[in-house]
């Protein structure tokens, strides 16, 4: 497990891969929230959980 | 990435964070309250308007006429600054002062029931949620503060970006979400301090750019009041002050105005000679009615002694700015699992800021160049 966690150099691209995804998905939650009640807040604040629930993971995961 | 061009992302970061960290943490530790605002007020104080019964005061009620008069008389004589209206209850808020530009800390704030007129009583502005506000607009130092803050929030951003910058460089040779379990106490908090800075990027960088941006609300309003206001005023008669004794009826100028624009309601008239109007006008603001537009103002300009409509004219794109800046900034908009959300990543960023401290002054501290080395060199043995 711990010699899998050490890997070749990546690109920057692949390093900013996943934090870009939970940018886009931040962001879109923050916006569809404003646009709207009911279902638009449901999923501002699942969107918007992403970052949280992401960490929780690496945390739990943690080598 | 050269290393002399992480060398000097690596000093971007750590000045541009070691000159806002201990306003941040205020910024944080006074927000994180201030997100239950509306919650923690209702729970401590009588919760007038949740109780009233009535339609919105921004749809109709007693006449204003009526109950601006009621304010300038409960406030001892003066002139009314603001009228504001509600979309959810019947309360209906008149901003008195002694002059028609009085300035904030002398103006008095009364509440009335629009559907029957009665008296909610004076709001004043104080107590700890009030303290907190205050300290987290502008430590108690009015524009200077604000602005001064406004420059920390500007700096936060900075230290974000150069984070992101030197993350790149720092994960190469780690996967995404990589927290190394090792005896070092330092390597733990640096890989817990990029993770967590990372995820709550988007939020983290929005709350700042927007903070930003409501830090320089005044000049904003100010640079609206001389441009557009300005050029409407010229286009229509010029800016001859009306006296507030010749002030004509705000009905009659609410009518003239909602003809003029349909299906809109309004949210707040500024009066005369305030920072929102000019010395002639009564300057009534129109919000939209889908969510998304209820953040975007239409003023109308109209005559304070004719009651006949001005003007009316979209806000330009900076003052609209600032309008949305404000939701975006408190997270107010979303319901109560939103506010959670911005609660839990407030303690995220403190988190951030708080071992981002450490990891410079902390135990295993390094020079520039050892910092560049462990940014270089992660994950590559060792």
């Amino acid at each position: 497990m711990n010699a899998s966690r050490r890997i070749g150099p990546q690109r920057a691209a692949s390093v900013l891969a996943v934090p870009a995804l939970l940018l886009v998905a931040s962001l879109a939650g923050l916006i569809l929230g404003l646009t709207g009640d009911g279902w638009r807040d449901a999923a501002a604040s699942l969107l918007l959980a992403l970052p949280v629930l992401f960490f929780l993971r690496s945390w739990l995961r943690r080598s | 990435m050269s290393r002399s061009t992480i060398k000097a992302w690596f000093l971007i970061h750590k000045w541009s964070s070691i000159l806002c960290t201990a306003f941040l943490l205020m910024l944080c530790v006074t927000g994180l309250p201030l997100i239950f605002h509306d919650e923690i007020e209702a729970l401590t104080e009588h919760d007038a308007a949740a109780a009233m019964q009535g339609m919105p005061s921004a749809q109709g009620g007693v006449p204003l006429d009526t109950l601006i008069a009621k304010a300038v008389a409960e406030g001892g004589g003066g002139v009314p600054l603001f009228v504001g209206f509600s979309h959810d209850n019947p309360i209906l808020t008149v901003t008195t002062g002694p002059t028609p530009d009085a300035p904030e800390a002398q103006m008095r704030l009364f509440s009335y029931n629009r559907t029957t007129g009665a008296s909610a009583g004076e709001i004043r502005e104080e107590g700890v949620m009030h303290f907190l506000l205050k300290l987290h607009t502008d430590m108690f130092l009015g524009l200077p503060g604000m602005l001064f803050l406004g420059v920390m929030g500007g700096l936060f951003v900075l230290a974000i970006v150069s984070g992101v910058v030197l993350y790149v460089p720092f994960m190469r040779r780690l996967r995404f979400g990589t927290l190394r379990k090792t005896r070092s106490k330092r390597v733990r908090r640096l890989d817990t301090h990029n993770l967590l800075g990372v995820v709550t990027l988007g939020w983290a960088l929005m709350v700042g750019v927007t903070g930003v941006i409501n830090a320089f609300a005044d000049p904003l309003t100010y640079s609206w009041r001389e441009g557009q206001l300005k050029e409407m005023v010229a286009a229509h008669g010029g800016d001859q002050p009306v006296a507030p004794a010749n002030y004509a009826s705000v009905d009659a100028a609410m009518a003239a105005a909602q003809t003029a624009l349909p299906g809109v309601s309004p949210q707040f008239i500024g009066f005369p000679g305030g920072g929102w109007s000019s010395g002639r006008h009564y300057a009534i603001f129109f919000q939209g009615d889908t969510p998304l537009t209820s953040h975007v103002l239409t003023p109308a300009l109209v005559d304070a002694e004719t009651a006949k409509l001005a003007d009316t004219a979209s806000m330009p794109a900076f003052t609209q700015a600032l309008m949305l800046s404000k939701p975006l900034h408190f997270g107010n908009y979303g319901g109560i699992a939103l506010k959670i959300l911005w609660a839990i990543l407030t303690l995220a960023t403190i988190w951030v800021l708080w071992s981002g401290l450490q990891l410079w002054l902390g135990k295993g501290a390094r020079g520039t160049d050892r910092a560049v080395d462990e940014i270089v060199h992660a994950g590559a043995g060792s």
